[in-house]
């Protein structure tokens, strides 16, 4: 199967050494929706986040303070380039690069927060995203023992084998594990609970493009 | 005919047709609960009439997100409008489309600071079970079809009949979703009364308008991906009576359903997903679709 049948007509190719970027309305629309919420995440501040207090009839403002905004913020744009990366990549173990990146990320931009429940909930996400690195970059390696490359245009006109097939159910294994959609959504929704929204906004806009770029990939390796 | 003309005709038909085909789900919904209802333009007119109230900006919002996302709102469902009815492009287009759709459903009500919000943006996450239904039932109309494209899928409509008939397990799963979104439905977790309006209840005068104009133009394409994927080529009429009928259906269901606690909601979604992916897989693979 080619880019064009999945995503539109192929826009242009960026050649960067091995790496080959390609556009289609597809990709760039991803990408563009990605740049667009990275430039926003870098303007906005963050909400003050009213929460009833336990036992009183008062509200309490939970702030994100200077020192953690700025560095909160800091990981979610480099979470945002790295997913705008994974939409536009054309290279098998770059996706799962970029993929593996954005999970760190995601952890990273809720790690300095001081509400047990968010990190516990970041941990027990990051325990997921640890196992499911293995059949994500195994599943990848498998492709690449089976065919001999990782370029997707190249893996797109190739027959898959039973390897091939293997390869791609171990990596959409890690891809939702990695990226913690259902079944494993339960372990990152808890770290949605903070205050900070436009830093938490890029946990679930990576996790979601990324499955649907994954839709792609996917299909152009095994059609 | 000029493609910003035609972009523009198709924006407005949409939201014309997306609020009364909503004005005709709360109705319907009214008559099955044994009340009057409003009128069916009263959701046109309550879009309209958002857009000259005066609008108010809470003291502890995120404002570039609080504001700016309303208008992302706006604009992705002019993209679906564009990439679908006009374009008749790529299947996999839409779906990111309504990936950003979650996104701003989750963003508007946490950059709001309110505690409604907030509990609508945690559901809106839990909610993330309706995508993979979604996603399962488009790999099978590729794996059927062998295209993403939507007028490519029209045209084998046109040889091979309808996938309705094929594959109808998957138009079950792409009608839950459009289930879930609908108003007051048993899924719609995130818009639960417990949470006031959900993550548009800080959302007031023309933000909440161009939601409202945003949500009709989201049933509309929604509606109309539904019935050309799995209903084949139809024309105006067929379009029409095809919505119609989709609306009457959900305002049915909803008005006598109750809404589902977030747990038991999401474990709904999955195991009809479940089920229907099941089947569908063993009907392509047993060779009973060809």
């Amino acid at each position: 199967m080619d880019f064009v049948t999945l995503g539109g007509n192929l826009l242009g190719t960026i050649r960067l050494g091995d790496i080959v970027l390609y556009l289609t309305p597809f990709s760039l629309f991803l990408f563009a929706v990605l740049l667009g919420f990275t430039v926003l995440i870098g303007l906005s501040k963050p909400e003050t986040q009213v929460e009833a207090t336990m036992h009183y009839l008062n509200n309490t403002e939970v702030k994100v303070g200077q020192k953690e905004l700025k560095q909160r913020r800091f990981l979610a744009v480099i979470c945002g380039i790295a997913s705008a990366g994974a939409m536009i990549t054309g290279d098998l173990f770059n996706f799962t690069l970029f993929m593996a990146l954005v999970g760190i990320l995601n952890i990273g931009i809720v790690s300095a927060v001081k509400q047990t429940s968010v990190l516990d909930s970041a941990f027990n996400y990051g325990l997921i995203a640890m196992m499911c690195s293995l059949p994500l970059f195994g599943g990848a390696a498998i492709i690449l023992a089976a065919t001999g490359t990782l370029s997707l245009a190249v893996l797109s006109q190739m027959p898959a084998s039973p390897m091939v097939v293997l390869g791609a159910v171990l990596m959409l294994l890690g891809i939702l594990g990695e990226s913690g959609v259902a079944p494993f959504f339960a372990s990152k929704a808890e770290m949605f609970r903070t205050a900070g929204s436009p830093y938490i906004v890029i946990i679930h806009l990576s996790s979601l493009f990324i499955i649907v770029r994954a839709v792609e990939i996917l299909l152009l390796v095994l059609w | 005919m000029n493609l910003m003309a035609e972009i523009l005709i198709q924006v407005i038909i949409a939201f014309l047709a997306g609020s009364l085909l909503l004005g005709l789900h709360r109705k319907v919904m009214a008559r099955v609960q044994k009340r009057p209802g409003p009128p069916i333009v009263q959701q046109l007119i309550h879009s309209l009439k958002f857009f000259f109230k005066e609008t108010a900006f809470p003291k502890t919002v995120s404002k570039v997100f609080y504001i700016g996302i309303v208008f992302i709102l706006a604009l992705i469902w002019v993209v679906g409008v564009i990439v679908g009815p006009v374009a008749k492009d790529s299947l996999l287009i839409l779906f990111g489309v309504y990936a950003v759709y979650k996104i701003v459903e989750h963003n508007s009500g946490s950059s709001s600071g309110s505690p409604y919000g907030k509990l609508s943006c945690v559901r809106a996450v839990l909610s993330a079970a309706t995508e993979l239904p979604l996603f399962a039932a488009i790999v099978f109309v590729y794996m059927v079809t062998g295209t993403m494209n939507i007028g490519e899928i029209i045209t084998y409509q046109s040889v091979h009949g309808p996938l309705i008939y094929s594959i109808p397990l998957a138009a079950l799963m792409f009608f839950m979703l459009i289930l879930t979104k609908s108003p007051y439905s048993p899924f719609a977790i995130t818009k639960d009364k417990v949470l006031i309006s959900g993550f548009e209840t800080e959302h007031f005068g023309f933000l909440r308008g161009f939601m409202l104009f945003s949500e009709a133009i989201a049933w509309y394409v929604l509606l109309w991906v539904f019935l050309t994927i799995f209903f084949g080529p139809l024309n105006a009429v067929g379009y029409l009576i095809g919505m119609i009928v989709i609306s009457f259906v959900t305002g049915f269901i909803n008005a006598t359903t109750p809404l589902l606690s977030p747990n038991h909601s999401v474990m709904t979604q999955i195991t009809i997903g479940a089920i229907c992916f099941a089947g569908t897989a063993l009907m392509i693979f047993t060779g009973v679709v060809a």
